[in-house]
């Protein structure tokens, strides 16, 4: 008796082993939509040469790296970029930007307009349809900002719509948005607002967390989690069918894989490559990202409440050779403020502190501070080069005299202390920055106002214009509000301004494509080469 | 080995009794160290750092983080936290993924099958290069074959998978196109993954069946085998390997479990791999609590299940052993 059942155990075991060794691999999951999808191979052929472009229709296919399986496919729910990456692709929005310029331009809407302090009008493209038939108008436009605002969806990204109160229908194609104030940022935001269809957005929210139904050039196809999402052409596309015809999207975590799935022909779009890798890659694209690594100062405390000692540490940065030493020269010197010349706000006029030790040296002796001791808290894994870059600017500042002591901390402990409040936060911390409103209200309020979520800085001057700022609807006046408040930054030296670090795209060598400003991947911008 | 004790003269009386009595034994504990995994997990996960503030991207201002805190009951005591836990668990909810807002075992046991069959093919192919390797360098030891194997199996002991992940990528996906870089699918998906999860416990199993071997080569009763006149074949096979395969078969069982529960977690990351040892990594990632309980706990039944299952495979194999 024991032995039989030891003998069946072994045998189980073995036939268990050899089913599954031998067995045909099937999918981890079912795939989200069953109707025409497609058989889910993860990868295309290694070797297989892009279909020649026929003259009509879209053709060939690509796969783009993202870094995890999205969060959700709802559009309106997760502050997420591998989520963004794919829906960017599926919905639209009333308003876009330019690639180059970051200019808004229409989209779903023809054309806007500001009715009152409150209202903004927009003017909808007619005779548009969802992936599904229903019809996109002015009550879906209502529906979609309803939706992402109400308290009971909990939305990640309501910070991104947070004036909005609601929307009204004018008629079927003319729809306003009203805000709790006024917002001169409104349009901005209706470039991050997207649009949903009511009918099947409102029937089941798990069927539409799994399987989005957008305006956009592809259409969702397939969900299998932790292995890849795919999508198709709309050929009814509204702005004409795209010229790729099926796109899939595929988490790999490891750096080192991404290169080499991309080296070997397996994928065609890599982001977020590692300056290192690129003399190993043939085809790849930079653009000016819009993240920012930065140092605050906690300008509360001695010796740093004296502007000198924090101008000194500007000065005994020596930017250029960070850029060139851990980026490979793919970053750019933040000219004394952390925006890009995208940003509404940016300040022409203003520009970075130059490398001068002597200077630095100089002014940390009349504030009688040479040789004083900083804490300086850093942290590891989440920035690209984050720790290198701690290290870096701690040896620059030993250099002109000052006694810095680094504390790489925990995820965790470095969180809690970036939002620690004025008083008890470090002085200096390492943190990064990126702002995709492109308006300065987000990184000015959060990162110099005294209420500042992250703040450790307070002027009233500054306080003061950018409240004004935010209600401001006149676009030149409030433009040269921000250009004041950034100006005043800079001099007070408000924290350490280091870099901007562009976003490096890997790509297949017969794909063509100019990466965009603001880091969105278009598909439809894409074509095959043969 | 837990309760297996090795007795050359006890002959188990009541086999059905004893295996029944050790078996419910053996259940009690695993249900103590299923309970001690997940309550060590449980209060790693919630004090370090404030789980609300990390689950909420960085502009979120402190009236969202407390709000959401309290609506995922953060601010209770850890023991009513840990208690709301294992009442659900208990019924089978492991609670909702906060990253993918799914059931979290749910998301687990669909990342199952691609672990098994990476695991499953590894332990087939480390075992299947093993033994006649170190059958042939135990029949000679100290010839030029046998300190071959020796040095390799090392090397296959010690070399980092990660490590050893990425050359095998870099050489047979790269640089020739015979197999992908990552994914899953097709075998030619499954080849480089399983053979890098192979190489540890192949080069362990194989010194494990070489110096095993290598006692029973010497024992007495291989004389008398050769004596009886059987051919050397047989003398080996039926004589010596199967006295030898207990340890064999144990370290084996072994192996598979700590693939299972560790070693694969970095092959399916190198390689883009959609099982639970990737989840586990996302889910890290992504400060998924509940999908990092679920997934450890899922881990922890495994590993436990296998244990009772070796010590079975061990007494059947060998009538010496007693289960008590």
């Amino acid at each position: 008796m024991r032995v039989n059942i030891g003998r069946l155990i072994i045998a189980a075991l073995l036939v268990s082993l050899l089913a599954a060794a031998c067995g045909t691999p099937a999918p981890s999951a079912e795939p989200t939509t069953p109707p025409a999808a497609p058989e889910a191979t993860t990868a295309p052929e290694p070797t297989t040469p892009p279909e020649e472009a026929p003259p009509m229709g879209p053709s060939g296919s690509i796969v783009i790296v993202i870094g995890n399986d999205p969060s959700t496919l709802d559009p309106q729910f997760s502050d997420d970029g591998n989520e963004h990456k794919i829906n960017d692709n599926v919905y639209e929005h009333l308003l876009t930007r330019d690639p180059d310029s970051g200019e808004i331009l229409p989209e779903l809407a023809e054309s806007w307009e500001q009715i009152d302090d409150t209202t903004w009008r927009f003017n909808l493209r007619e005779g548009i349809e969802f992936h599904n038939g229903e019809p996109f108008n002015a009550e879906a436009v209502v529906f979609s900002a309803e939706r992402i605002i109400d308290p009971d969806f909990n939305s990640e990204q309501i910070s991104f719509v947070a004036s909005i109160i609601g929307g009204e229908v004018i008629d079927d194609y003319t729809v306003d948005i009203l805000t709790d104030g006024p917002d001169p940022t409104l349009p901005a935001r209706m470039t991050w607002l997207k649009i949903v269809p009511p009918m099947y957005a409102s029937e089941d929210a798990d069927q539409f967390a799994q399987a989005p139904v957008g305006t956009g050039p592809y259409k969702f196809v397939e969900w299998v989690r932790g292995s890849h999402v795919t999508l198709e052409a709309n050929e009814d596309y509204w702005g004409g069918a795209p010229s790729i015809g099926e796109v899939t999207f595929r988490p790999i975590e490891e750096a080192a894989t991404r290169l080499a799935a991309l080296q070997a022909g397996e994928v065609d779009v890599v982001t977020d490559l590692i300056p290192e890798y690129l003399a190993q890659v043939e085809n790849s694209v930079a653009i000016h990202g819009l993240e920012f690594p930065w140092i605050r100062i906690n300008t509360n405390v001695e010796p740093l409440n004296d502007v000198r000692v924090r101008q000194a540490l500007n000065y005994a940065i020596d930017k250029e050779a960070l850029a060139e030493a851990l980026y490979g020269g793919y970053a750019a010197v933040a000219e004394g403020q952390i925006l890009t010349p995208g940003h509404f706000g940016y300040n022409p006029d203003v520009v970075a502190y130059p490398y001068d030790p002597d200077m630095a040296m100089d002014l940390l002796e009349d504030a009688g501070a040479s040789g004083a001791t900083l804490e300086f808290v850093g942290e590891s894994g989440r920035w690209l080069k984050d720790k290198e870059l701690v290290e870096a600017i701690a040896a620059q500042l030993e250099a002109v005299g000052l006694n810095i002591e680094v504390n790489i901390v925990e995820w965790s402990d470095w969180l809690d202390l970036l939002f620690a409040g004025a008083e008890a936060a470090p002085q200096l911390q390492y943190s990064a920055h990126d702002n995709v409103l492109l308006d300065a209200d987000r990184t000015l309020s959060a990162l110099f106002t005294t209420e500042g979520s992250q703040a450790a800085y307070g002027n009233p001057t500054v306080d003061q214009l950018v409240l004004d700022a935010r209600t401001e609807t006149d676009v030149e006046l409030r433009e040269q509000m921000y250009h004041e408040a950034v100006e005043t930054i800079r001099e007070e030296a408000a924290c350490i301004f280091l870099l901007n670090l562009d976003n490096i795209y890997g790509l297949s060598p017969n794909l063509q494509w100019t990466p965009r400003l603001d880091g969105r991947i278009f598909v439809k911008d894409m074509t095959l080469t043969g | 080995m837990g309760g297996a004790r090795i007795g050359p003269t006890q002959y188990p009386q009541k086999g059905v009794i004893t295996i029944s009595a050790y078996f419910v034994r053996r259940l009690f504990q695993s249900i103590l160290v299923i309970v001690g995994v997940s309550v060590v997990v449980f209060v790693i996960t919630r004090a370090i750092g404030d789980p609300a503030r990390m689950s909420l991207p960085l502009e979120a201002t402190d009236e969202e983080v407390e709000a959401y805190a309290q609506r995922m009951g953060f601010r209770d005591p850890l023991i009513v936290q840990f208690w709301d836990w294992a009442s659900k668990a208990l019924r089978g909810d492991f609670g909702d993924s906060l990253w993918q807002r799914q059931p979290a075992m749910g998301l687990v046991l669909e990342r199952l099958p691609a672990t098994l069959q990476l695991c499953s093919t590894a332990i087939v192919l480390a075992v299947a290069a093993s033994i006649p390797l170190g059958i042939l360098a135990a029949l000679r030891p100290g010839s030029w074959l046998d300190k071959l194997t020796t040095s390799i199996s090392l090397v296959g002991v010690c070399i980092p998978d990660f490590w050893l992940g990425l050359m095998l990528i870099l050489l047979f996906a790269v640089s020739i196109h015979l197999f992908f870089t990552s994914g899953y699918g097709t075998p030619r998906h499954l080849v480089l993954p399983a053979i890098t999860l192979a190489a540890r416990p192949w080069g362990r199993i194989t010194q494990i069946v070489r110096s095993s071997m290598m006692d029973e080569m010497h024992r007495t009763y291989m004389m008398t085998a050769r004596a009886k006149g059987l051919s050397e074949q047989k003398v080996i096979i039926s004589h010596a390997l199967k006295n030898a395969s207990i340890p064999i078969v144990t370290l084996a069982a072994w192996e598979l479990t700590r693939m299972l529960a560790g070693y694969t977690i970095v092959v399916e990351t190198v390689f883009a791999w959609p099982g639970f040892g990737l989840l586990a990594m996302q889910a890290i990632e992504e400060r998924d609590l509940t999908l990092i309980q679920a997934d450890v706990f899922l881990v922890a039944l495994i590993v436990v299940a296998m244990n009772i299952a070796i010590d079975f495979v061990y007494a059947s194999l060998d009538p010496r052993v007693r289960l008590n």
